[in-house]
């Protein structure tokens, strides 16, 4: 229950930025040991945050954003958004011979990362036995329950990607991670999953593992492209140590 | 690769990559509310202009900042935005004055030209969802609100503003953004 000690009729003109010094130094001082009204004032942040839509809008010129690329001398590769609507987006069809034999080497897979999922368990209890790193890789918003890791190992050198909830594939495609470094994409891996949406694959780069500072994952055909074309299913940061 | 499809967080995350087609697509994206933000707050076009260049020099340089469990991006990048302006604003040290014009646009009764397409239909009509908020505020709340948010005033400069008592002015904010928040966040 709020009561008076608390500082709750003073958090929208805080959320604002709209108190003297003095009144915003008591509430701040008053925030930093009561969560209940911390909590309180996210929601008037949200509030304020949101004004900023009902404001009257205005266009930069279009010179703006390679004047924004030229100032931080960073090349601008993106397609226009008309070409980036091509989709290909895959569901799973008739199984084809070569994919039997991919579905009984991922099912092989799956049964020996029953273990591997122990030792991530174990992994996320001790904090990383043999100095072990593990970064988990989220679903990007067109397959938000998918989730992985990227398990690498102390020296960097050696690394494996473990994937839950994504979908089959057909045969002519394949899941690719991609080790991303100073905008770079470098290949780390291909893999496919099995029926249940599950799969794993050792990863190996031409540089220490520990170097690259993300990891994205993206449908490609099968055999790998040079660079990410399809769509980009995982996602993850690695925090390097 | 397709970076429409990608949410704002995981942009960021890939910015903090170095990924220069994450910031390309959150400039797409946001390049339109952080200039209009700068401009209804500084006022002059060129100004927004460096601001709005600042703002994603910002995001580019310190995106691995961004902490996802305190604000969503759009969040962020509208605090850093309004941050940025009323700094510009502050700097001038010109004498607190009444709003010349209303900077809170009315709702619209259509959508405007690109906004039926479905990226952008989501953002408008949260868009419109605030200013119908913002609209049914009372003239006087409205002006208050107005002259704290995109002028960074404190409630004692904008009691001189508009010459009156300073708990009036506190009431009118108050009460501004409570009913703001039944509106939209309750």
């Amino acid at each position: 229950m709020i009561d008076d000690k608390h500082v709750i009729d003073q958090l929208p003109a805080y959320a604002l930025g709209s108190l003297d010094d003095e009144e915003a130094v008591q509430v701040s001082d008053h925030l930093s040991v009561c969560s209940e009204c911390r909590s309180e004032l996210e929601t008037y942040q949200t509030v304020a945050a949101q004004l900023a839509l009902a404001g009257v809008e205005s266009n930069p010129p279009p010179s703006l954003k390679n004047n924004l690329f030229d100032q931080l001398q960073i090349p601008q590769t993106t397609k226009s958004r008309d070409e980036g609507k091509e989709r290909r987006w895959l569901v799973p069809r008739v199984l084809t011979v070569w994919s039997m034999v991919s579905l009984l080497l991922i099912l092989a897979l799956a049964v020996g990362s029953i273990f591997m999922w122990q030792r991530i368990n174990q992994l996320e209890q001790s904090a990383r036995p043999g100095g072990m790193y593990s970064f988990a890789l989220i679903g990007t918003e067109i397959l938000p329950q998918a989730a992985g890791y990227l398990i690498v190992g102390a020296d960097g050198r050696n690394g494996a990607v473990i994937v839950d909830k994504l979908p089959l594939l057909d045969a002519d495609k394949e899941y690719q991670l991609w080790l991303i470094r100073e905008g770079e994409f470098t290949s780390g891996a291909l893999l496919a999953v099995d029926e249940m949406g599950y799969g794993g694959r050792r990863v190996s780069a031409p540089d220490n593992l520990l170097t690259y500072s993300a990891v994205s994952m993206t449908v490609e055909p099968a055999g790998g492209s040079p660079n990410p074309t399809g769509e980009v299913v995982l996602v993850g940061t690695l925090t390097n140590p | 690769m397709d970076y429409s499809k990608l949410d704002d967080e995981v942009l960021i995350r890939l910015i903090v990559a170095d990924n220069a087609d994450s910031l390309s697509e959150l400039y797409d994206r946001y390049n339109r509310l952080v200039f209009s933000l700068a401009l209804n707050i500084v006022g002059n076009p060129g100004t927004a202009e460096e601001i709005t260049l600042d703002v994603f020099t910002q995001i580019w340089e310190k995106a691995g900042t961004y902490q996802p469990e305190k604000a969503k991006v759009s969040t962020w990048m509208t605090t850093i935005t309004r941050n940025r302006s009323i700094d510009v604003l502050r700097r001038r040290k010109s004498r607190p004055e009444r709003l010349s014009a209303d900077l809170f646009q009315l709702p619209s009764d259509h959508l405007s030209q690109d906004e039926n397409l479905e990226d952008n239909a989501q953002a408008a009509l949260q868009r419109e969802r605030v200013r119908e908020a913002v609209a049914q505020l009372p003239e006087d709340q409205r002006e208050a609100l107005q002259l704290a948010f995109f002028k960074g005033y404190t409630h004692r400069q904008i009691a001189d503003v508009l010459d009156l008592p300073l708990g009036t002015v506190k009431t009118r904010i108050r009460l501004a953004m409570g009913k703001l928040r039944k509106i939209l966040v309750d």
